[in-house]
């Protein structure tokens, strides 16, 4: 925004650390114990998209600054988007990372902000940029503004947020309240941090606790109440125990962890077979010397990889049954869809986890072209920049793991797919040629995994096997060619 | 006080609205908590309608979903932080005639110049361009989402070549039919070509913008249909002082662009009706008329005057330099550090010599969009140049940083 409405927010600001800096001083003598102060770096969530990095247009807040929970602390700004992000919890701004203009990286310390009250877990993650989904950087999710119509309208100084819950009239409350819904969801927010202490020193879960005070918020007395009324009295001295973290961390899966649970819970009604067959890629590593020799740049030499999607593709022209897809959706009228288009999935490792992104009709591409796209997705894969377009529709998968290692792997099919490849790594060991000389060769395993309900034994063996043959000696592709 | 809707003239979608001064009224307080709300513009000012747009931002209820169409006169709209001087040619916004350079064909008169408040790039809008504008809330919010929509109005309109692209722009497929793809994709049509195989460029209708705040997700994009301008676009867009300027923030992607040859309210009517089916409102969705009597609005018409300020157009330049090393015609090297479209700092230096003449204290803070001109203000900001140089190097300025066109009068 421009230049007139920071400057009334940072009025609001500045008279409300006035009326809190005055009543902070009785608000401090009520504690008897010591007081937690923590000072975190609030890291630059992600903004999505694989943005690695966004440029700072303007504070709205400076050190010292005492801000609360969804106050608006800057505006950052990537590619196509302007984004507003927000305290994750209450506290006073301690350094700023960045000066307006520079260009802030996510997952590094966009602020410094003291925390003035002791965090629960679930807030330590946040603080990792636990902010996933798109939106402003303040990752409490689950908690709902409920707008009624007072809210609305409340137009107050220039242009203000009515989405800001921060900007109220200063000195109207004697504590720094939220003002919230009374969902259950997020537990820090139903009550101020004296009463989160409170809680924490009488060993009571806030849940437990009824609140009595606005919007079902948790007061001291309700506190006090329910210690009272359960038969549970608890010392107020503090045991070492209460302050040590645990050791397990419960932590919610990320999209790719979530999105693999379903599809291999759904996997795991497919009675998987496994296949193995060890091939000799000896005359295929020379080829590829040979013709890498010419590349123009070294991103343009060819892998193993493209060689065997193609490989795969053409054996399918004879073994089309591994191409289909089942259609149980209808468990009385199983159907099977025999697919023309050879789309291969490639499992990818990216820093988020396992992907798989779709090279489509790879019977109508040369390698040249299979390693092109197999090159791009890597690179948008590692940028985190794949798009939805780039997934779905697979026929087929391959995984290779080759870069990691690996002998023999017992790939999972995912549905509606009736098939799956798992490639290792090739190793050299020693063989015996037809004169029965001892020769080193060149061996990779290839894991066939089919779905034993649609493929039987021999049909996926028949294909390994013409896998196999192809690539052991590439000169028969070439015949294949189309 | 009532006042009626001036800008209403259709009998379908008309609503007479009760406003009173300054207050919102109670008719325009329920409208904003609606889960669903559709509106359009019958106004042309850019100003009015981006600053409804953010009104609509900031005012609609956290859990409503909004559409918003929208039309501009001719005009330029860069992104929040872009640099005005670097993505447009700004001589040609001198609505002076006999100033303004030949542009072939004739150019435009009166284009205004806006800073918008969602990121992004620059784009001109005029009237065969429509706007569409979608708020929502964050956790249902996708770049993707609303694109997606957009196609599949496009393509109910017949526009069968059209798509999402990766970078969530709307694009049109060229060249022949190359296989058959699943028609609810919106991301591929028959046309499109992978890469590996001879690649023709598809061309860009449409660009997107986000504004993201912690309770809303905005989500705009232009759409072009009938613009009669497409030639002379790439002269408004391309600013002389690019080779010259380094600086930060986001630069425009450039795209070959083209119309889709559709009309405003074919688009229009196809667009409410995907948006109807997406967010299917209990009530029905009534599609509410937006125009000038909404500037009564005190949010509204705030937003207004930010947005129509020089301050806000020039000032929230993020830091740039400018300097004639790259240009070979001059005997020395001038320098100057903008920032928040100020100058910061300076030097000149001429050429062959070490010595460096920094700028006069005096200049620091000149704004650039104030100066009224260079020869001038280079002979305050440095000493020992004479009057000649000045008159040259002044020239070269007034060419990149041209003072006239940004003391331009902003059309009311």
């Amino acid at each position: 925004m421009g230049t007139i409405v920071p400057r009334s927010l940072y009025l609001t600001a500045s008279t409300r650390l006035q009326t809190q800096l005055l009543q902070s001083i009785p608000y401090r003598s009520l504690h008897t114990t010591h007081h937690l102060n923590i000072v975190k770096p609030f890291l630059l969530a992600d903004i999505g998209e694989g943005i690695t990095e966004c440029q700072l247009i303007q504070w709205f807040v400076q050190p010292g600054a005492r801000v609360e929970q969804f106050d608006k602390l800057c505006e950052v700004q990537s590619d196509k988007a302007s984004v507003e992000i927000t305290s994750p919890f209450d506290g006073v701004i301690k350094k700023l990372h960045y000066d307006p203009d520079d260009m802030a990286i996510t997952g590094k310390p966009l602020v410094d902000i003291d925390i003035q009250s002791e965090i629960t877990e679930e807030d330590e993650a946040k603080l990792a940029g636990g902010g996933d989904e798109e939106g402003a950087g303040s990752a409490v999710r689950g908690v709902e503004e409920s707008i009624g119509e007072r809210e609305i309208r409340v137009e107050g100084a220039a242009g203000v947020d009515v989405a800001e819950p921060a900007v109220k009239n200063p000195g109207s409350q004697p504590q720094p309240e939220r003002r919230r819904s009374s969902g259950k969801q997020d537990h820090s927010s139903l009550a101020t941090p004296a009463v989160r202490h409170l809680t924490k020193e009488m060993k009571v879960a806030i849940t437990d606790v009824r609140g009595t005070g606005k919007d079902g918020r948790v007061l001291k007395e309700d506190v006090h109440r329910h210690v009272a009324q359960s038969t549970q009295q608890q010392p107020t001295v503090h045991t070492p125990m209460q302050k040590a973290r645990e050791v397990n961390r419960k932590v919610p899966l990320t999209p790719v962890q979530t999105q693999m649970l379903k599809m291999m819970t759904r996997s795991l009604n497919i009675p998987h077979f496994l296949y193995t067959c060890a091939t000799d890629v000896s005359s295929l590593t020379a080829l590829r010397k040979t013709l890498n020799i010419s590349a123009s740049s070294p991103d343009q030499r060819l892998t193993q990889l493209p060689f065997i999607l193609k490989a795969v593709s053409l054996a399918f022209q004879h073994h089309p049954l591994l191409n289909s897809s089942l259609d149980s959706t209808d468990p009385a009228k199983p159907q099977l869809m025999y697919k023309s288009a050879h789309n291969f999935g490639v499992a990818i490792d990216t820093p988020s986890g396992l992907l798989v992104p779709v090279i489509r009709n790879v019977q109508d591409l040369s390698i040249g072209d299979i390693a092109a796209q197999l090159r791009q997705l890597s690179e948008k894969a590692r940028d985190n920049k794949l798009a939805p377009s780039d997934f779905g529709g697979a026929s087929f998968t391959i995984s290779n793991i080759g870069n990691i290692g690996g002998g023999v792997v017992s790939p999972v099919i995912s549905e509606p797919q009736v098939a799956i490849l798992g490639i290792g790594r090739s190793k050299i060991v020693p063989a015996f040629n037809e004169q029965g000389d001892l020769i080193k060769v060149e061996e990779l395993v290839f894991s066939w995994s089919a779905d034993h309900r649609i493929v039987d034994g021999a049909e996926c063996a028949r294909c390994a096997e013409r896998v196999k043959k192809l690539l052991e000696e590439p000169g028969k592709m070439m015949v294949e060619m189309r | 006080m009532i006042t009626l809707n001036r800008a209403c003239t259709r009998a379908r979608g008309c609503q007479h609205l009760l406003i009173a001064r300054r207050r919102l009224s109670q008719s325009a307080l329920d409208r904003l908590a609606q889960p669903v709300q559709s509106y359009i513009s019958t106004s042309r000012d850019p100003y009015l309608n981006l600053s409804v747009e953010h009104y609509l931002l900031q005012k609609s209820a956290p859990e409503s979903t909004v559409l918003f169409l929208y039309v501009n006169r001719p005009s330029i709209i860069i992104g929040r932080n872009q640099n005005p001087w670097l993505e447009v040619n700004l001589a040609l916004l001198d609505p002076v005639p006999q100033s303004q350079p030949k542009t072939e064909p004739a150019g435009l008169e009166n284009v205004d110049l806006v800073r918008r408040r969602s990121g992004g790039g620059t784009v001109f809008h005029d009237e065969g361009n429509v706007n569409w504008t979608v708020i929502c809330p964050p956790k249902a919010f996708t770049r993707d989402k609303h694109a997606e929509m957009v196609v599949r109005a496009l393509r109910s309109c017949g526009v069968e070549r059209s798509r999402v692209n990766e970078r969530h722009d709307i694009v049109l497929d060229q060249g022949e039919r190359i296989a058959d793809v699943d028609p609810d994709d919106t991301h591929l049509t028959p046309y499109t070509r992978r890469a590996g195989i001879s690649e023709i460029k598809p061309l860009k209708v449409s660009g997107s913008a986000y504004k993201l705040t912690r309770q809303r997700a905005l989500h705009h994009g232009t759409c072009l249909l009938s613009s009669p301008n497409l030639n002379i676009i790439p002269d408004y867009l391309h600013s002389p002082a690019k080779p010259h300027i380094t600086a930060r923030g986001v630069e425009s992607v450039s795209s070959p662009v083209g119309n889709i040859v559709l009309s405003n309210e074919h688009f229009t009517n196809a667009v409410r009706s995907k948006f109807d089916g997406m967010y299917r409102s209990p009530k029905g969705t009534e599609h509410i008329e937006v125009g000038e009597d909404w500037l009564e609005h005190q949010a509204v018409k705030e937003g207004y005057a930010e947005l129509k300020s020089r301050e806000w157009t020039f000032l929230q330049t993020p830091q740039f330099t400018i300097s004639t090393s790259a240009d070979p015609a001059f005997t020395m090297d001038v320098e100057l550090t903008v920032r928040n479209g100020a100058v910061s700092s300076g030097h000149l230096r001429r050429r062959g010599s070490a010595e460096l003449v920094d700028l006069d204290k005096h200049s620091v803070g000149q704004r650039v969009h104030d100066i009224k001109s260079w020869p001038e203000t280079l002979s305050h900001m440095f000493a020992g140049v004479d009057s000649a140089e000045c008159g040259r190097l002044g020239a070269w300025f007034e060419r990149m940083l041209p003072a006239q066109a940004t003391r331009r009068r902003i059309a009311e």
